[in-house]
């Protein structure tokens, strides 16, 4: 391990932010799927007053709370998240701009959104993806490996070991980072993701984040290379090219959206095979099973349950009406189980299950830049561990464990102790 | 009806598709992205019907509309 590895190694080691934000912004919850099953059938639409953060105020002494209206059924939520112009993306514009500049694209509204995600989509698309399959994500998940193996003990805990360090780094190799800036770049990422638990350290994580991402603009202006920031600093669709700010905010913007959602939904992937040998055998013996595998995992966990929209005029949905100007939550974790598409084995994770599209993703104009570099890495990671690790299983007698997934606004595993065959 | 089933015919909106590449991922080889990210039918007979429809019930904005002899199919 060269030195920088070891820094950035050390760095996930010791971090423990991840412990005090897995409580406070997932939510400590278990198992929210039968209160959803329940609002699916008894109010649909519902507006609430919901604790975001209990004790969450900066100075702790009061909840943060939101009032908003809830909606809970497959095609409510599919229906709010396509109409965009009954449903904006201001809520999520200041949730997001605070932190990641006022351009963040998640929060943009039509046009001006339009626009921003034509530039920035084509390093994304599939086949723009393939340069970075077994170029990057293959490796980083072959050096994680290296170091589990290396203790020669036969036993990990994947979460911590594996799933949580990697999305970072395929982040970081996509962006086209050098190489040299990484222990730093992992540290200021970390607490990027963590904002809302330290709101401070990641104000200032933005911060430091935006000038250093303008500084290697500025390098890939002048000397382009095959990666993202090049693409961006160059893209050009109909003579509209991105700002600088824009492209900052972008850049910050992959780091909640692309790091943390795919280490969680990672987890819960590993998380649904190893609680059900059967099928992990079934994967083992027929990959052709690893496309449906991933989409039911996404499906059955998201690791995102809720996305965020407001009304721009009074709309009637699901016998509620819902006024202009009213904050509304729809529940993407929620439609992933509606019974009215997967029948009454919706809460159970079956990767032989009649494959169907769902909507963790998000739907509408805003749906998932990320779909085919999560999907990607899943892959590729999920192979490489079954691979490398033979006759993985869950370590029942690891002390203290109880894994489990939770969380109701991001959910994944709280640990994943297992043993191998070494 | 008499002879041969009538065959699938798939329409896209170039309006309304946002690119997510969706529609290739449900049913690869029957659609792609164009240049300008927007997508096209390349071979109707790359993949099975099943495929299509639910390449066209995973589009995230509904640009994809199936009709058979001119009616829609679900
Ligand atoms: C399994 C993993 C993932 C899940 C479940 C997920 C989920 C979502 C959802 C639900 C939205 C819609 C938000 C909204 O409508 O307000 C979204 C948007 C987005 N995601 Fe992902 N995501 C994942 C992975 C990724 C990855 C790997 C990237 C990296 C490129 C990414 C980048 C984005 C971006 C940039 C947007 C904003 C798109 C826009 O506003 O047009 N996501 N994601
Ligand atoms: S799934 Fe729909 S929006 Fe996405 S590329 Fe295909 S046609 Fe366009």
């Amino acid at each position: 391990m060269t030195a920088d590895e070891a820094a950035i190694a050390e760095l996930y080691d010791n971090f423990d932010a991840g412990a005090q934000f897995e409580g406070s912004v997932a939510g400590n919850v278990r198992d929210p799927y039968p209160e959803l099953a329940r609002k699916r059938r008894e109010s649909p639409v519902e507006g609430r007053t919901m604790t975001l953060f209990a004790g969450g105020a900066a100075d702790g002494s009061e909840d943060v709370t939101q009032d908003a209206f809830w909606v809970y059924r497959y095609d409510d939520v599919s229906a709010v998240l396509r109409d965009n112009e009954s449903f904006s993306s201001e809520s999520v514009r200041e949730m997001m701009g605070l932190v990641m500049g006022p351009y963040v694209m998640v929060g943009l509204d039509e046009p001006d959104h339009k626009r921003h995600r034509n530039l920035v989509a084509q390093a994304f698309r599939q086949r723009a993806l393939q340069r970075w399959d077994g170029d990057l994500v293959v490796p980083i998940a072959d050096q994680l490996l290296d170091r589990i193996l290396a203790r020669g003990t036969g036993e990990a805990e994947l979460v911590r070991d594996f799933t949580y360090r990697l999305p970072v780094q395929v982040i970081a190799g996509i962006l086209g980072l050098p190489p040299g800036d990484y222990p730093k770049f992992h540290k200021w990422a970390l607490a990027l993701i963590n904002v809302t638990a330290d709101p401070e350290e990641g104000i200032a994580a933005s911060e430091s984040l935006r000038e250093y991402f303008a500084d290697v603009c500025e390098l890939r202006r002048k000397d382009p290379r095959d990666d993202v920031i090049s693409d961006l600093v160059h893209a050009e669709v109909d003579g509209e090219r991105l700002d600088e700010e824009e492209i900052l905010s972008f850049c910050r913007l992959l780091l909640p959206a692309g790091a943390e959602t795919t280490y969680r939904a990672t987890g819960n992937f590993l998380f649904g095979l190893l609680s059900n040998p059967d099928q992990m055998a079934a994967l083992m013996a027929d990959p052709g099973l690893m496309t449906a595998a991933i989409e039911e995992s996404i499906r059955w966990e998201p690791p995102l349950l809720i996305v965020s929209r407001r009304a721009t005029r009074d709309v009637e949905l699901g016998g509620v009406t819902i006024p202009a100007g009213a904050d509304v939550v729809p529940s993407t974790g929620s439609a992933c189980h509606d019974e009215t598409r997967w029948g009454d084995t919706s809460e159970q994770f079956d990767i032989r299950r009649e494959p169907q599209p769902h909507i963790a993703f998000g739907a509408g104009p805003h749906m998932c830049l990320g779909i085919h570099l999560a999907r990607m890495e899943m892959r590729a990671t999920v192979d490489r561990i079954l691979t490398r690790l033979p006759n993985l299983r869950f370590d029942p007698d690891r002390a203290g464990t109880d894994p489990h997934i939770h969380g109701e606004t991001f959910r994944s595993p709280t640990g994943l102790p297992v043993l191998f065959d070494a | 009806m008499r002879g041969e089933p009538v065959a699938l015919e798939i329409s896209i909106n170039r309006e309304t598709c946002m690119g997510s590449g969706n529609c290739s991922f449900w049913a690869p080889g029957v659609f792609d992205l164009d240049d300008d990210g927007i997508a096209f039918v390349v071979d109707i007979d790359a993949g099975p019907e099943e495929k299509i429809i639910l390449a066209a019930q995973g589009c995230p904005t509904q640009a994809i509309t199936l009709t058979r002899d001119g009616r829609p199919v679900e």
